[in-house]
């Protein structure tokens, strides 16, 4: 049981390799967590995996991905999508 | 003869693919490689939407056989030459420097082949999803704007990660590297460097002597900072380039520094100044070939290769 934020900020650490207290919801992929265009390709294919379960798959187009430019961003993106706080993760 | 999963999807004869070269994958080139059973592709560059689509019309003129365009995501033209490409209805698009995503529903929509050159697991998987017909893994070998990993760690990843196939690129310039590439689980390979050094291609006779004269520690990648590193061989330009930015010059101009040098380089010939974009294969190029040349002897080494490893090595 995560927060989306706490699995968000998993996800980020171990793909960007940044410090934990980097990733708040302000900081931007780019500018200050330092990914560049395949490290965001990278993140969104794991957060489409980490989000998704049988009943719902999360696919993220290349616009929608456009758009995030922060970890809220991301974050409001997954909760309009209906991913809730403390989902019990199911095995796909 | 060597036929793959590659050779069926494009209708060519033999799995090699020239490189969307800037300003050097004209029809003279782009024909020649296409008439000799690979498959030919106009470098669109930066060039403008109009030289495009002449030269796609040129080549018509000089081939029946199946060619592509290759389309360099970070030109200012990029939208207009999706254009060209859609309304001459051209067989295969490659791409080159980025994700080429929102593009390919039109392509499908069109019958067009697409195969983006890529160096990452993750977008090859992305575009995979997007449909695409191939991908084109290039290592950091290669010349030009390059990746991050080396064709031999690259290309069995990108193969284990994605069902359609994968076509290997950067360090391969004669039948060795076209059996190697197979040993990977390529189905074919993507060619650049070698095919400057073709007659056929237009390349500055200056620019083609540098490559024979080279060896393998002449290119250097410049411009890591700027984002988009270029791999060229070393001379005045790239030891100028990498003193701006060890000073660190801001990343505009840097980048304004550099426009428009690979056209001096490779078309003027201005050998000091210009970019002379190559690989490192680069010291393997001892000689000027013709094009079908270059392909059948590629196809009979890679042959024999693949023939004669069991007697390289002894079973007990």
């Amino acid at each position: 049981m995560a927060t989306i934020f706490e699995r968000m900020k998993a996800i980020i650490v171990e793909q960007l390799g940044v410090e934990g207290e980097e990733v708040v919801p302000s900081a931007s992929f780019g500018d200050d967590l330092g990914a560049d265009s395949l490290d965001l390709v990278e993140l969104i294919m794991t957060v489409e995996e980490e989000f998704s379960n049988p009943t719902r798959k999360i696919e993220i187009s290349d616009e929608e991905a456009e758009k995030m430019a922060t970890v809220q961003d991301a974050i409001d993106y997954l909760r309009d999508l209906g991913v809730e706080e403390d989902e019990v993760r199911k095995p796909a | 003869m060597l036929k793959t999963a590659i050779c069926d999807l494009f209708g060519i004869e033999y799995p090699i693919i020239q490189g969307g070269m800037a300003y050097l994958g004209t029809a003279e080139l782009v024909s020649a490689v296409s008439n000799a059973g690979g498959l030919g592709i106009i470098g669109a560059g930066n060039s403008e939407p109009d030289w495009v689509r002449q030269q796609i019309r040129l080549t018509r003129q000089l081939t029946d056989k199946p060619f592509g365009v290759n389309i360099l995501l970070m030109s200012p033209f990029a939208e207009q030459v999706v254009d060209v490409v859609l309304e001459e209805r051209v067989a295969v698009v490659t791409t080159g420097a980025g994700n080429p995503g929102v593009y390919i529903p039109r392509f499908k929509q069109a019958g067009i082949k697409v195969m983006p050159v890529l160096a990452s697991v993750a977008l090859a998987k992305r575009l995979e999803r997007a449909g695409v017909d191939a991908v084109v893994a290039e290592g950091m070998e290669s010349g030009g704007h390059i990746g991050e990993v080396t064709t031999m760690a690259l290309v069995p990843q990108v193969v284990d990660g994605v069902q359609i196939p994968v076509v290997a690129a950067g360090g391969i310039g004669d039948g060795r590297g076209l059996a190697a590439a197979l040993a990977l689980g390529a189905q074919g390979v993507q060619i650049g460097t070698r095919f400057v050094c073709s007659e056929e291609c237009i390349a500055h006779p200056g620019y083609k002597q540098k490559i024979l004269q080279a060896h393998e520690r002449s290119t250097v990648a410049s411009g890591q900072s700027t984002g988009h590193p270029l791999r060229c061989l070393q001379n005045r330009l790239t030891r100028q380039f990498e003193e701006m930015e060890k000073a660190g010059v801001s990343k505009e101009e840097l980048e304004s520094f550099g426009m428009n040098r690979y056209y001096q380089g490779a078309i003027e010939g201005n050998l000091d100044n210009g970019s002379l974009i190559a690989g490192q294969v680069a010291g393997l190029i001892k000689e000027i070939k013709p094009v079908r040349v270059i392909i059948d002897e590629m196809m009979t080494e890679a042959e024999a290769i693949i023939a004669g490893l069991k007697n390289s090595y002894s079973e007990d």
